[in-house]
């Protein structure tokens, strides 16, 4: 959707496309990633990207609006190969052989715990440290973004 | 005759064994849910463009602001604080996001957990404190 002429229309077509990766998720039954894709990507990455957008100035996008720019047409080959190239990782990838060789049930009552908790317990023991760094890394780009804006 | 008559009302009416009533069946309520959280604003919407008189008048297409004259423009300049506004909202939303899981399993795991959350809690409100002085929260 990024042919529309507001460029706040395509960003929130990409809401859009955020949400429709989400509904993927929950068909995946990893209902917890796909809550969290609408919390982050949804609320939060579209929301910056939707107030990025406004800071240009909308009213000089709608007069020549011209398609097939040379800039436009080098991105659009670019993505397409990514596209391509994608598919064909995808389909040539055989995924039984991994989830098989990362299955482990070392979980205590596994079938009982629904799939956020068990992302909870592997989160807190087996990637403590991670978690912790985590919130550095957080802690930092918070840091990072309020230096920047001071200036 | 109450299992007869069971299979008499399932043969008129043809209800299966699972009776789900979309795709997903265990979010059967939250299609329903949002279906109809759909449908009523537009059925709102729609009686209400039917029923309602359309008389235009001068006063009527001028922009709405609390009964007072309008004035000014309606564009206004964005301002950078916005941005800062949704940035520091994204930080603490993924901090939520990573406290969710924990909460799930707060009940399994043990006392130790507990403290490591705080740790975690505890850097991310030195960033806050951080955004509060240096004057990101700021509004004016």
């Amino acid at each position: 959707m990024v042919l529309l002429t507001n460029p706040i229309y395509s960003a929130l077509s990409l809401g859009l496309v955020l949400v429709c990766i989400s509904l993927f998720y929950i068909l995946s039954n990893s209902h917890f990633v796909a809550a969290a894709q609408l919390f982050i990507y949804v609320g939060a990455i579209n929301v910056l990207i939707l107030f990025a957008v406004m800071f240009m100035n909308g009213s000089e996008y709608y007069k020549d609006f011209n398609l097939w720019t040379i800039g436009n047409g080098l991105t659009s080959l670019v993505c397409t190969s990514i596209l391509v190239s994608l598919i064909t990782t995808i389909l040539d990838t055989s995924w039984y052989r991994i989830i098989w060789t990362t299955r482990s049930n070392q979980i205590i009552e596994q079938d009982l715990l629904s799939n956020s908790q068990q992302i909870g317990i592997h989160l807190a023991i087996d990637f403590f440290l991670p978690f912790e760094f985590i919130s550095i890394i957080l802690l930092v780009a918070l840091i990072g973004a309020i230096v920047v804006d001071r200036q | 005759m109450n299992s007869r008559s069971k299979r008499l009302i399932r043969s008129i009416f043809h209800i299966h064994r699972s009776s789900s009533m979309f795709l997903l069946y265990e979010y059967d309520i939250f299609w329903a849910f949002l279906i109809i959280s759909n449908a009523i604003p537009i059925l709102a919407f729609l009686i209400s463009g039917v029923l309602a008189p359309i008389r235009k008048g001068p006063e009527k297409l001028s922009s709405y602001e609390s009964g007072i004259e309008p004035m000014g423009d309606a564009w206004l300049q964005f301002r950078i604080r916005y941005y800062m506004f949704a940035l520091v909202f994204v930080v603490f939303d993924v901090e939520t996001v990573f406290l969710y899981p924990w909460a799930m399993s707060f009940d399994v795991l043990g006392v130790p957990v507990f403290i490591e959350a705080f740790i975690f809690v505890l850097i991310l409100i030195v960033g806050s404190v951080y955004a509060w002085r240096k004057g990101a929260l700021e509004w004016f």
